[in-house]
């Protein structure tokens, strides 16, 4: 693309030039002819293809001769030989006419080539007094007449016709510098225009190569990991069921100490495979291939139970556990129940994490919208309005989280920087699946501070469409 | 460069390359200042309204050599600012010579150096190693406080196959000798590619002496070329 382009650069500043290119024939004839009306003297410009404007009014002598046929055969050789002188640059040629009347040719140059020439003339030079024989040797012309007619033909000095055919010259090399300037610029700014659009298509290829590469890797990852997490599974749930199996004293009486060993081989057990289950839900949320299964669920009743599964482990951290159902909540929603108390558990797993001794943790169960707010975007009615939604709001009393991480937390493997977290432990993806099983139900989750302090998630889910059944699966 | 046979005429493209503001539109302002009168046509700008150069200056400079044959330079200079990269790279096209004019000060070194490069990955994108290109350096504003010193320059253009000539374009100084420099190594070149001593009988030395008397500068032309730090010793200076 670039190449024609710059090879048309190289024609205009390089190479040779036409007059064509660089001026406007009708604003030429303008000039012309206000050259003529100012000088009265005939002015014709021609390019290196011929003729480009003319400006001029036969004089009557001409029209006279014209009429007789070998009047008119000599104006033709005239006009011929006119036609033929080829000036140099500033040296202009004076032609006399038969008639007593003369043209003046001159070059006209730019950039140092001859592209073109000015013919001005026919006029008759102030130094001619008398009638020529060669026009009174015409066969067939009528002496008083042409002696009549010469008269009345306008007169110029031939230094005020040098004067003219130079002030004509400047003009137009202004013209044609600023015509030439003027193509360079359109043109160069199509060229630059062009190229840049060719670098941006070749970095855009560049940059596509390089994502379908990493969509490529990420795949893979996903893949990887849900084969990996799926192997490990396997081994672990050995592992699990018979450290259990020990120290259930399946296998024979323990001592204290084998217990509290088998004890511990067992937790660590049931921790890992909170993780391996934590990393395989995020793979297949990830990789869109988790089902769904979507039905109606009692809310209330899925929050309350949750609560109650985590209140034996908050008594023991001596932490108060509250359940509040708002006025007017709906008893069902559509949705998987599963994934769900799955979401309420991480919730509450989280907050009994971070709740230090003597807090609380509240869930408080209401009513919300959820949609497009309408000073959020312009032409918001265009939009789909509000739905009824069920909020889910659960407080914490513990640490809280700082305004800069509140994005942050929903990314996979993200924990908040604290000597505390690491103290508390976890895996960095219990929030991440919260965040995608939400989306994946269409909702939205976020994090407030709690005051006095303490964090708050808000989890808020459509009701759902009419009927109460979602109408197509979501990702 | 385009020869035409039937005009007797050879075109010569030299570009002036370098970073913004180092001072490429006054080295031909200032060489059109001193050419002779029918030497130089009108010094062509393209700028923003703000004296930015925008697309590029064209100076068209024309001598006569023997046998009534036309040398045609057409000087022309790239924009120099970071944007107009695709510009640099249409204008660099078919250059016979380039001249980099560099900006003395110590703060300019990066940007010198940036520069460079970009006019190495231009000529690239036009298949031209930069090592067949004829190249000189211009280290402009040496008026200027806080520039590199004349000694750290020549120690380094020792090491470099670039003659290294230094300026003052705003006043005129060493604007002539760069652009002599440069002509130099592009004759050379051509002489080599084409045989023009032999196609058009024309010398080398006798043209640059000729260019020289044109640019105000008659009976300098060795002495101008010779005005150099660092180069190759014989590549430059010898005579074409």
């Amino acid at each position: 693309m670039t190449e024609p382009m710059s090879s048309r650069l190289d024609e205009l500043t390089l190479g040779a030039i036409s007059l064509e290119d660089l001026i406007d024939r009708a604003a030429l004839g303008e000039l012309a002819g206000s050259f003529f009306e100012l000088f009265r003297v005939p002015l014709r410009v021609f390019s290196q293809r011929g003729l480009l404007v003319e400006a001029r009014h036969e004089p009557e002598i001409y029209r006279y001769l014209l009429t007789i046929p070998a009047g008119r055969e000599r104006v033709y050789q005239i006009i011929e030989k006119v036609k033929a002188i080829e000036p140099s640059l500033g040296q202009d040629v004076v032609f006399e006419c038969f008639t007593g009347a003369a043209y003046r040719v001159s070059a006209i140059g730019h950039d140092g080539r001859i592209i073109g020439k000015a013919v001005l003339g026919p006029y008759l030079p102030a130094s001619v007094q008398q009638v020529p024989k060669d026009l009174l040797n015409v066969p067939g012309v009528d002496p008083e007449k042409v002696k009549e007619l010469l008269a009345a033909m306008p007169r110029a000095r031939s230094s005020t016709v040098a004067q003219i055919a130079q002030h004509l010259q400047r003009n137009l090399e202004l013209i044609l510098f600023s015509g030439h300037k003027a193509l360079l610029t359109s043109s160069m700014h199509l060229a630059s225009v062009r190229e840049s659009y060719r670098d941006l298509a070749e970095k855009n290829e560049k940059l596509q190569e390089a994502y379908d590469q990493l969509k490529e890797l990420d795949r893979l990852k996903s893949n990887f990991l849900a084969t990996v997490s799926h192997e490990l599974r396997t081994p672990l749930t050995s592992i699990i069921g018979f450290s259990e199996m020990l120290s259930e004293g399946i296998g024979g009486p323990l001592t204290n100490d084998q217990r509290d060993f088998v004890t511990t081989i067992h937790e660590k057990g049931q921790h890992l495979l909170e993780l391996i289950s934590g990393l395989l839900d995020l793979s297949k949320l990830e990789s869109g291939t988790m089902a769904m299964h979507y039905t109606e669920v009692d809310i209330a009743s899925l929050v309350r139970e949750t609560v109650q599964t985590i209140t034996p482990q908050a008594r023991k951290k001596e932490i108060r556990c509250s359940v509040t159902i708002g006025e007017g909540v709906v008893s069902h929603i559509a949705g998987d129940p599963m994934r769900l108390r799955q979401v309420m558990l991480n919730l509450l797993d989280n907050a009994l994490k971070f709740t230090p001794s003597g807090g609380a943790i509240s869930v408080r169960l209401e009513m919300g919208t959820l949609g497009v707010a309408p000073d959020d975007i312009d032409g918001a009615v265009l939009f789909s309005g509000r739905q009824p939604a069920i909020r889910i709001v659960v407080a914490d009393t513990g640490l809280g989280i700082d305004d800069t991480e509140k994005q942050k937390i929903f990314d996979p493997f993200y924990q908040v920087d604290s000597g505390s977290t690491r103290e508390v432990g976890g895996t960095g993806l219990g929030l991440s699946i919260v965040r995608r099983l939400v989306d994946a139900h269409r909702g939205t989750v976020r994090v407030q501070d709690n005051q006095p302090r303490g964090a708050v998630f808000v989890v808020e889910l459509p009701v759902g469409a009419a009927g109460g059944g979602f109408v197509s699966d979501p990702p | 460069m385009q020869i035409d046979f039937v005009a007797r005429e050879i075109t010569i493209k030299l570009v002036y390359y370098g970073p913004a503001l180092s001072g490429k539109t006054t080295n031909l302002q200032a060489l059109h200042a001193v050419a002779q009168e029918g030497t130089a046509g009108r010094l062509l700008t393209l700028e923003t309204r703000d004296d930015r150069t925008l697309f590029f200056d064209l100076l068209p400079l024309t001598f006569k050599a023997r046998g009534d044959v036309s040398i045609r330079l057409k000087v022309f200079t790239v924009p120099g600012q970071v944007i107009h990269a695709s510009t640099r790279r249409l204008v660099v096209q078919g250059a016979d010579a380039v001249v980099f004019v560099a900006d003395s000060q110590v703060e300019e070194t990066r940007n010198n150096g940036a520069s460079f490069v970009d006019l190495k990955n231009n000529l690239k994108a036009h298949g031209v190693q930069l090592k067949d290109m004829p190249v000189v350096i211009q280290f402009n504003k040496r008026d200027l406080p806080n520039v590199r010193s004349r000694e750290e320059l020549a120690e380094l253009a020792a090491k470099g196959k670039e003659p290294v000539y230094l300026a003052v374009a705003m006043r005129g100084e060493g604007v002539v000798e760069t652009f002599l420099g440069a002509l130099q190594l592009a004759w050379v070149k051509l002489e080599k590619e084409h045989g023009l001593r032999a196609k058009f009988g024309i010398d080398g030395n006798a043209l640059l002496a000729q260019v020289a008397e044109r640019l105000g500068r008659p009976g300098d032309a060795e002495a101008a070329v010779a005005a150099r730090v660092g180069g190759i010793p014989g590549q430059a200076g010898s005579g074409p």
